[in-house]
């Protein structure tokens, strides 16, 4: 059976809008991988491509892998270990932590538990650049400058997180059937585990992606933070990438090129889960 | 017990492939990082921001590297370590140290825009020996451009060693004067300067604007501002670090500076000193002069090769006659950390490297910086011609205008009583665009006005610090 015309041409404007919107949203990231296969003398040659003899008047044998073999000599491989450490470190405690306390909060009944998710709630009103200085002198008295470990606890319970969930368990997991559980003689980590975790899998998958992607491009925290160079992730690594009189364009760009890559992969890889995490509880059924 | 083992396992069936995506990666980076050395570096420590001194610095070191170890003077001394660091991770890293007790280097190299942050608090706190002593004891003081010790020195004690002098000139399309029959030269002042680029201002294409104007220039390019006031013995602090924003000097300076850009055809443009536009407005000729540093002319070189052979350079033309001729913008030090060990050898390091011929030449020849150190400035490398500025001898010229430089405040508030300042110049052009006028009595009232702000602003700043000691003048 054939289409609708009227729907069929509908269809096409529409995939021809999203076409164009594709193309808008691509460009940028084709420029800059070609911009990384440049060289210093060719960045500025060309608007894309640097001209040249060859096919499309482009001189492809021009382009070049040297600013990658660069940015590993350079010691960029260990910066790109450590983001990937922090992020996925960061990512899967803070999940785990965030979706215990929210079900805590959501479904456990305790003494001062209004309280605890008032002060939760009313953290999320502070803004983070307020506190950056006390976190620092919190961290200097306990020893943990220029640490791991002092860049990774505060990640570990954001507000944000366990608000989120202690939302997410109300909406998604019914009492009926924690108490049934309870009847059957699950322990209460065995409800967490077995039945809260898999009934909010939805917010894990966007919370994980959504912290990572926090942690990835974090860059004041571990700026102030840590010390070691050997410690830096690539979010501080590129930013020192940029000279004083001048600067490498097309290392920086091969910079950005390695640093936006894992996170567009996982974010592929992540999305179904990340969109529906997100509207999860947006339409009521 | 039983469960205690099940229960995470019949969990796991329920994680998605992200989650164990990103618990692979965990897993792995955690396996590779704890297998990684990561054991202090016993070298003696040296952090730079700037590619190019890394490079001029690296056969020195190498050979001083070399040279460690092989008899009975050099035993005792360590390996030096070159770091590329950018500004804002020496800042961070810098402070961090002072403040935070954490490990620094052992020598550092610090621009001048993130000094004042060392030199807040009283000066037992600074982070960093003071040196001069040192540098009087074995004749170094002597040797070094008077004027640029000043950025660096509390109290009138110095704190690092300069590395640089940043003059200023006039830089201008020659090209495009010499057509016109102007000898700019003559331009003895901002006055006789705009006074005779006035030709050259017609609107042949009919666009509405000026064909070209005389300066590039305006009230939000703040380093400019502060450039120009410092030309004219304007000075945003005293002797003692304390604001003197609103002066009567200052006054006279801002207002005529602002009526630059004011009224129906200004004098000056909005070209914009690093970008792509900016670039291709000078290969335009939008304006003819540019207020050129000694570092601006590696810049230009590289990102604007289209103006090679078209420039020239000449002093600055005074704000009245017989008047300074330049001015100073930017700056680096090299610092001594008080909590470093290795201060003997670190000293020794850095004199060889601030003092060597080879690593001056080098300066000029890469980036176009003068040395500070005055026995080097006989170097013939200074006398030759620059094909880029119509084969002028730049370097002669930067190094006769050396000594005349303005003397700079060190206080770790000019950043922000510049900013004020420049504030100030755009609220004046605002008012008189909005019916203020172009009086210029009308005009150094609003100036004054508008400088009593900022000082304010600056005082109330300054009163936050419990070390500082903020007297209105």
């Amino acid at each position: 059976m054939s289409s609708h015309p009227r729907s069929r041409s509908s269809r096409m404007l529409t995939h021809l809008v999203l076409i164009v919107l594709a193309v808008i949203v691509l460009v940028p990231y084709a420029w800059l991988i070609v911009a990384s296969l440049k060289t210093k003398e060719d960045f500025f040659s060309g608007m894309f491509f640097p001209p040249g003899d060859g096919f499309l008047g482009v001189a492809w044998s021009s382009l070049t892998l040297d600013n990658y073999t660069n940015l590993i000599e350079k010691g960029f491989g260990r910066a790109a270990i450590n983001s990937v450490f922090y992020a996925s470190a960061s990512a899967i405690f803070a999940t785990f932590i965030c979706a215990a306390t929210g079900y805590a909060l959501a479904k456990s009944k305790f003494r001062g538990r209004t309280l605890m998710t008032l002060v939760v709630l009313g953290s999320l009103i502070v803004p983070p650049t307020l506190l950056i200085a006390p976190s620092y002198e919190l961290l200097f008295d306990l020893g943990l400058l220029d640490s791991v470990w002092g860049l990774l606890l505060p990640t570990f319970a954001p507000a944000f997180g366990v608000f989120l969930f202690r939302q997410a368990v109300q909406q998604s997991v019914p009492d009926e059937l924690i108490e049934a559980a309870r009847i059957d003689g699950c322990s209460e980590s065995g409800i967490f585990m077995v039945i809260v975790l898999p009934l909010i899998r939805p917010m894990i998958g966007a919370f994980l992606l959504i912290t990572f992607l926090g942690m990835w491009n974090n860059f004041i925290s571990p700026q102030i933070v840590l010390q070691t160079a050997s410690k830096q992730p690539l979010s501080v690594a590129i930013a020192q990438l940029r000279g004083v009189y001048k600067t490498d364009y097309g290392l920086l760009m091969a910079a950005t090129v390695v640093s936006v890559t894992p996170v567009a992969v996982l974010f592929l890889v992540l999305q179904k889960q990340f969109i529906s995490g997100l509207t999860s509880g947006a339409v009521k059924g | 017990m039983k469960d205690a083992f099940m229960l995470p396992l019949l969990s796991l069936r329920h994680l998605s492939i992200g989650v164990w995506i990103i618990l692979g990666l965990l897993i792995l980076s955690s396996v590779y990082l704890l297998g990684v050395d990561d054991a202090k570096s016993e070298d003696l420590q040296m952090w730079v921001f700037s590619p190019e001194h890394k490079q001029m610095y690296e056969p020195k070191i190498a050979e001083l590297n070399a040279r460690s170890g092989s008899d009975a003077d050099t035993e005792s001394r360590k390996d030096i370590e070159l770091t590329l660091l950018s500004i804002a991770a020496i800042q961070s890293r810098m402070t961090s140290g002072f403040f935070g007790g954490l490990p620094t280097a052992d020598m550092i190299e610090v621009e001048r825009s993130t000094v004042g942050k060392v030199f807040m608090g009283p000066p037992e706190s600074i982070g960093f020996r003071d040196i001069t002593d040192r540098l009087k004891d074995e004749g170094l003081y002597d040797q070094i451009n008077g004027p640029s010790l000043s950025p660096w020195s509390v109290n009138g004690r110095v704190y690092g060693l300069p590395h640089d002098v940043h003059p200023v000139m006039l830089a201008y399309r020659a090209d495009l004067t010499e057509a016109a029959g102007i000898d700019l030269t003559q331009a003895t002042t901002w006055e006789k300067f705009f006074e005779l680029l006035a030709p050259l201002m017609s609107d042949e294409d009919g666009n509405g604007r000026p064909d070209h104007y005389p300066l590039s220039m305006w009230v939000t390019q703040q380093d400019n501002i502060e450039l120009l006031m410092l030309q004219g013995d304007g000075q945003l602090f005293d002797a003692d670090g304390r604001p003197t924003i609103n002066s009567d000097r200052n006054a006279e300076l801002l207002a005529e500076i602002v009526s630059w850009c004011i009224g129906d055809e200004p004098l000056v443009t909005d070209i914009d000193e690093f970008s792509a536009a900016g670039h291709q407005a000078r290969v335009d000729g939008e304006a003819i002069a540019y207020l050129c540093p000694d570092w601006m002319c590696s810049i230009w070189k590289m990102h604007v090769p289209l103006i090679d052979g078209k420039m020239k350079l000449m002093p600055l033309p005074a704000f009245e006659e017989g008047g300074r001729r330049t001015s100073v913008r930017g700056g680096t030090m090299l610092g001594f950390p008080k909590e470093s060990d290795e201060y003997e050898q670190a000293w020794e390091t850095a004199v060889q490297l601030y003092t060597s011929p080879e690593i001056a030449r080098e300066l000029y020849q890469m980036v176009d910086i003068v040395s500070p150190i005055r026995s080097l400035w006989d170097d013939p490398v200074y006398d030759e011609p620059d094909p880029f500025f119509m084969d002028q001898a730049k370097g002669r010229m930067f190094i006769e205008l050396a000594p005349d430089i303005p003397l700079r405040t060190s206080s770790p508030y000019n950043y922000s009583a510049v900013l004020n300042v420049r504030d100030a110049a755009v609220n004046i052009l605002d008012w008189s665009t909005n019916g203020g006028g172009i009086d210029d009595e009308a005009l150094l009232a609003k100036t004054k006005e508008e400088l009593d702000k900022a000082q304010r602003a600056i005082e109330r700043q300054m009163s936050r610090n419990a070390f500082i000691e903020v007297v209105a003048p």
